[in-house]
């Protein structure tokens, strides 16, 4: 028995309320907390599937009025990329970090496994990014 | 599966909008001898690049069958234009 359910039995013998008010409390508090039937499993929460990228500007580039961009990708296209990266050679990572070390972007390419980039975008389920100015909104999330 | 149609909007100045709706499969079928070369040129590059080339096929349909529901839209003022996979 949940605490507010008590309150209104303890309540009713009190006498401070009637059984016909009693029995409309009860009501109305379950219909604020359904109750799922015993032993069924919590509904588990649905995974996303795309990966949403919305931006609004209301700047007026070129007087063509206010802009705006929706791009929606599916999560398991993001995994297909990285399964990719698995298949770079391993000279090319070295390349690209000495190129890295060059531009001042001390990054260790071949420290970067597949297996973390795709811990990265099994998490991304969580991610919100809302990014709001006066003339600009940038909105990442999945859905 | 791999997409079954890919959908380009186009919304001129005018306001007029351009749809184009692009079947795969049949294009794929009349493009299959260039697709074929290219197939080809894949693998050289990847025996010379040192790359699986099964691993590299297995990604690329990996990427193909993931596109549907893939959507593009990018709006500025009176023009636009929508790509959307499915």
């Amino acid at each position: 028995m949940n605490e507010q359910r008590r309150q209104i039995l303890e309540m009713l013998a009190e006498g401070r309320i009637t059984a016909d008010e009693a029995e409309r409390l009860i009501d109305a508090l379950q219909r604020e907390q359904p109750e799922s039937p015993p032993g069924a499993a919590p509904r588990p929460k649905a995974r996303p599937k795309y990966l949403r990228v919305v931006v609004s500007s209301d700047d007026n580039f070129g007087g063509d009025g206010p802009g705006r961009v929706n791009v929606r990708v599916p999560l398991q296209l993001l995994r297909a990329g990285v399964r990719l990266t698995s298949l770079i050679p391993p000279e090319a990572l070295t390349h690209a970090n000495a190129e890295l070390r060059r531009s001042g972007v001390p990054l260790d390419l071949t420290q970067l496994k597949p297996q973390h980039i795709e811990d990265l975008i099994e998490h991304l389920d969580d991610v919100t990014i809302d990014v709001d100015q006066p003339d600009t909104k940038v909105q990442v999330f999945c859905e | 599966m791999i997409p079954h149609l890919v959908t380009v909007r186009h919304r001129r100045r005018g306001g007029r909008w351009l749809r184009l709706y692009v079947p795969v499969l049949p294009v794929l079928l009349v493009l299959s001898p260039l697709l074929l070369l290219a197939v080809l040129a894949g693998l050289v590059a990847c025996l010379a690049t040192r790359v699986s080339p099964v691993g590299a096929l297995r990604g690329a349909g990996q990427l193909l069958s993931a596109l549907p529901g893939t959507r593009i839209e990018i709006e500025q003022g009176r023009t636009a234009v929508l790509v959307s996979v499915s």
